[in-house]
């Protein structure tokens, strides 16, 4: 017994000796190789093989002796020599890495070896750790750690310096050469005489134009001035500036942004959305009701805005050259991204609601530069934000589930929010006279007194429009329904003056025209009435193909995009 | 004896000579190769024809598939060897086979680690397409934790298991340095979370220092870096699973909560401090002395301080770290350029970089790149407030853990910090009485 354990231990004493001299000489090796690898690395660092003065004299002189073959042929030899120098140490130093590699698995099976040879008992120690002890100390380590990370941390924020902070007044500079400084945003009475967005002017369904025609028919061609083909799809409604008319379109993998003479017609430009910063080929869910094109564009006089379902934000100038871009990433929405544009002096509002982390934005018109963003904790939306003045502040006000919401437009700051709205919200906020109004199918239609504290001053739940958006003046509030009635409300009551049902539902707006109302169902039939306590109608007129959108106006002028045309309606005999 | 000993020492010294000539003998192949590095292939002398691109095919599905199988079997084989053989052998044996499959054959990616950016990529970025097998790689490592403990660090993680058998002389990190060093990779997390959702960069790949070992291709500092730390792991067991990496962390939380966890013996403490040592990485936490150090009340004041004190430290953090936004958007390509193009233009700096040059060709407006580095930054005052808050709160807790006193009667492993390599089961007599009566 003796005797066995005796020539166990020389066994083992035998394998620990070979393996603590193979640990020695693989260690040795190792150490050889790393210094030599090393040295070749910083040789390589410091010294560029391919840029060496020699070759770089040679080449200067090849400036002066372009002819000379025997230059020629020394240049070459030298730049060959230089780069074989170049690789050689390349394959130096990889060759050495695997060897340092391999050496050191030697080493350390050998030193495991080792240990495994010459295995100790534990050691007890005399008593144990006691650990509240240990764990005040570390506590008073962890405090002087953490104080000490915070002072690095404020030295970091000292001494960095970002060159972008100046860009501010770089792009006012350049805004101030444009001429667009604050004085030269649109005014009201020009925003008044165009069409600049979704129910034009501030959003709110108002057109102060005068002689727009009340008779047409589509079919027949009586009062269609023109009438052209959009090459793509889209459900978002033309706007107009001037004489330059502007709609949007787009299928799984084309977007397009057109502009249109007004007055002849003619196709001024046609352009693709093309180098978007961000933006993928993954083609966004959609339903066909909203498609790949749904939220109408918007101007500020200079350049175009359109918004796509993919998220592709996109700048064009009034010639159509590509301004700026930017993908907002694909938005999460069940039936597809469908809120309009809208601008508030030189920013550029965009409502990015979604399943969950929506936004709302504020692009500088210019620069495409993000002046703002205020995330949104609400459902997902498909209503455009309005942006009124409220008597001594400009609000974009939006209809959404839970809350109809107010930002500040210049800063993104929530001004009020008014919670309890439930179900999808897809009809936009009406705004008249101090008063806002927002609807939702299947929920409530809010009568909201903007005082401060904003409050809602009536309430119906009969008569609620599904994607139809309200629209309203000082004396009435008009909503029409997908089920096809139009009901005309006291706005400051909410006292129903008339119920008129169509055979056919609204999805597209009413929009007020100084007295009358003109609302296009979804067959392409545009309904005018007065504005009344009386329903008076006036006209029923055909277009002759179905129509969701909501027609741009202009004085004597109506252009309305049908499912597949763009149509100008006026009077003929003038 | 002696002349036992002599002739132990003849053939050691034989052997050494065995040995030396036999590197030399393979290093022979390395200066023939050299040679012939020296004198270029004829091609490259002259006329040499540029090979026309190939485009290697991806791997294919199949493999990715039995990547996760393997992950599986490799996880249900570590948690039957650390809790229920109780072998060490088993698990070293396993950590090795990982070490093949998952660093040499798979070259390190697919990796649990590195899938914490994809997650965080695919939470912010609708428009990124995270591929099925790295969610299987992030969450079924995590399942494992919560039913058996930390498994996957024991034998499965190709980065812990290579640091795992350089652990030779391990020596004991005094347990406030320990716990000082194990914010870190709060921190790590933090910024590769908030890095990898603003798609500005995959920090854990970039500067994983094991992965260019695995495929034989890194930086030379990456390479270093990984050679600094197996070296370092001789002394100091699995430097970069304790006090780097980020997934650990997210493990060691997990870990807490396990339903089943390794335990030093299999019955009973007898409190023979044998294993008191056992343990490279300090994973054990001792029992805890009958006498309290201090009194009740004062125990209780300091808790109250610390618990007040919380909120403090995350709105502190929250504002520290919403300060640290432009150093830390810096760290993205679009922000860079646009302080380089930005300085370029200012005339701060003469020269150009090829990445400003291809900006200028390619004739996009100045303005659009630094809207998009000023959306960038806007973007990382919110995450770096976040990331402050984050870091606020971790301090917060760590200090209101270490001032809860808990009674501990038994050596038991920390369910946080414990990898369940096994190490301290050779060291418990009842595990070793047991496990002798089980092989009679
Ligand atoms: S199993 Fe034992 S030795 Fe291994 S980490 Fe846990 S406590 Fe430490």
């Amino acid at each position: 017994m003796n005797q066995k354990s005796e020539e166990t231990r020389d066994r083992k004493k035998f394998g620990y000796q070979i393996a603590r001299s193979v640990a020695v000489v693989s260690g040795i090796f190792m150490l050889i190789f790393s210094i030599l690898v090393l040295a070749n690395y910083f040789q390589t660092k410091t010294t560029d093989p391919l840029n060496s003065p020699a070759l770089e004299t040679l080449m200067g002189q090849m400036e002066e002796r372009p002819d000379d073959q025997a230059l020629k042929e020394q240049i070459r030899a030298l730049d060959l020599l230089a780069r074989k120098a170049y690789f050689t140490t390349q394959w130096q130093i990889r060759t050495g890495g695997y060897l340092i590699f391999g050496s050191f698995i030697v080493f350390i099976v050998s030193l495991r070896i080792m240990g495994h040879m010459k295995s100790k008992l534990p050691v007890v120690g005399e008593k144990p750790v006691n650990v509240w002890e240990s764990a005040g100390l570390t506590r008073k380590r962890m405090a002087i750690t953490g104080f000490s990370m915070a002072i690095i941390s404020i030295l970091i924020v000292i001494l960095s310096h970002s060159e972008l902070e100046e860009i501010q007044f770089r792009i006012d500079e350049v805004m101030d050469e444009a001429g667009l400084t604050d004085s030269a945003y649109p005014n009201d009475e020009i925003l008044r005489q165009n069409w600049p967005g979704f129910r034009g002017p501030y959003g709110t369904g108002i057109a102060s134009f005068d002689n727009v025609p009340t008779e047409w028919d589509g079919p027949s061609g009586q009062n269609v001035l023109w009438k052209t083909e959009i090459p793509l799809h889209g459900m978002n409604s033309p706007i107009r500036w001037d004489n330059r008319l502007f709609v949007s379109g787009a299928d799984e993998t084309r977007r397009q942004v057109y502009c249109y003479d007004t007055d002849t017609s003619e196709m001024l430009w046609q352009r693709d959305v093309l180098d978007v910063p961000g933006s993928t080929d993954e083609i966004p869910e959609v339903s066909y009701d909203t498609g790949y094109a749904a939220p109408t564009m918007t101007t500020d006089g200079e350049r175009v805005f359109a918004i796509f379902a993919n998220g592709d934000l996109v700048c064009f100038d009034f010639e159509g050259n590509q301004i700026w871009a930017i993908s907002l990433g694909i938005p999460q929405n069940i039936y597809g991204y469908s809120s309009s544009l809208i601008i508030y002096q030189n920013r550029l509002i965009v409502l990015f609601d979604q399943e969950t982390g929506g936004y709302l934005y504020a692009f500088n018109t210019q620069s495409g530069r993000m002046e703002w963003q205020t995330s949104r904790e609400n459902m997902m939306t498909w209503a455009s934000p309005i942006c009124v003045n409220t008597g001594n502040r400009f609000e974009i006000i939006i209809n959404a589930n839970p809350a109809v919401a107010s930002y500040d437009p210049s800063t993104g700051r929530v001004l009020w929010s008014i919670e309890g709205m439930t179900v999808d919200a897809a009809p936009s906020v009406a705004y008249a006279d101090g008063w806002a109004y927002a609807v939702n199918e299947y929920a409530f239609l809010w009568a909201i007194k903007l005082e401060d504290p904003p409050q809602i001053g009536w309430e119906n739940i009969d008569y609620l429009s599904e994607i139809s958006s309200p629209v309203a003046n000082e004396k009435f509030l008009f909503v029409a329904t997908s089920y096809g009635d139009l009901i005309c409300f006291d706005a400051k009551t909410g006292d129903r003056y008339w119920v008129e049902s169509f055979d056919h539902g609204f999805y597209s707006s009413p929009i007020l025209v100084q007295d009358k109302v003109y609302v296009m169902d979804y067959e392409g039939v545009m309904q005018i009435c007065y504005a009344d306590v009386e329903y008076r109608p006036i006209s029923h007129l055909e277009l002759g193909e179905a129509s969701f959108c909501i027609p741009a106006f202009d004085d004597n002028r109506i252009f309305i995009r049908g499912d597949t045309h763009l149509y100008c309606i006026g009077h003929e005999d003038e | 004896m002696i002349s036992d000993l002599i002739r132990h020492d003849q053939i050691t010294r034989k052997w050494t000579v065995v040995l030396l000539l036999s590197i030399l003998v393979c290093s022979i192949p390395t200066q023939i190769h050299s040679q012939i590095q020296r004198f270029p292939k004829p091609e490259f002398e002259s006329g040499h024809v540029v090979p026309t691109p190939t485009t290697p095919h991806p791997r294919q599905d199949i493999y990715e598939y039995i990547d996760v199988a393997v992950l599986i079997i490799a996880l249900s084989t570590a948690s039957y060897l650390a809790l229920k053989k109780r072998s060490r052998n088993g698990i070293f044996m396993l950590s090795l086979f990982s070490l093949l499959y998952f660093g040499s054959w798979r070259k390190g990616c697919v990796c649990a680690i590195g899938s914490i950016q994809n997650i965080s990529l695919a939470l912010f970025d609708r428009t990124y397409v995270i591929p099925i097998t790295v969610i299987a790689f992030f969450t079924i490592p995590l399942l494992f934790t919560l039913f058996f403990g930390r498994t996957f660090c024991a034998a499965v993680c190709p980065l812990g298991a290579i640091q795992d058998v350089v652990i030779l002389k391990p020596v004991k990190v005094a347990a406030w340095l320990q716990k000082v060093l194990g914010f870190i990779p709060h921190i790590y997390l933090g910024l590769a979370v908030l890095l990898a959702a603003y798609g500005a960069d995959f920090i854990i790949c970039r500067y994983d220092p094991f992965v260019g070992l695995f495929r034989f291709d890194a930086s030379f500092l990456m390479l270093l870096f990984g050679a600094v730390l197996l070296i370092g792991g001789i002394f100091v067991a699995r430097p970069y699973c304790r006090f780097l990496c980020p997934y650990g962390l997210i493990l060691n939380w997990i870990s807490r909560l396990s339903k089943h966890h390794v335990t030093i013996t299999p019955t009973d403490c007898i409190q023979c401090r044998l294993c008191e040592d056992s343990c490279p990485f300090g994973a054990i936490l001792p029992p805890t002395p009958e006498k309290a150090p201090e009194a009740r009340s004062v125990e209780h004041k300091r808790l109250a301080i610390l618990l007040a004190l919380l909120p403090v430290l995350i709105i502190g953090g929250a504002c520290l770290g919403s300060l640290l936004h432009t150093p830390l958007s810096q760290i993205h390509n679009t922000v860079q350029l646009a302080e380089r193009v930005r300085l370029e233009e200012l005339g701060k700096i003469q020269d150009t970089v090829i990445e400003s040059e291809t900006f200028q060709q390619s004739g996009k407006p100045v303005e659009q790149l630094y809207g998009e580095a000023a959306l960038i930054k806007n973007r990382f005052i919110k995450g770096s407030t976040y990331l402050g808050g984050f870091i606020g709160l971790v301090f917060g807790t760590t200090l209101i853990g270490l001032s809860i006193r808990r009674k501990r009667r038994d050596y038991t492993p920390d369910r946080g910090t414990c990898l369940s390599c096994g190490r301290c089961f050779a060291y418990c007599p009842v595990g070793k009485k047991e496990s002798k009566e089980d092989e009679k």
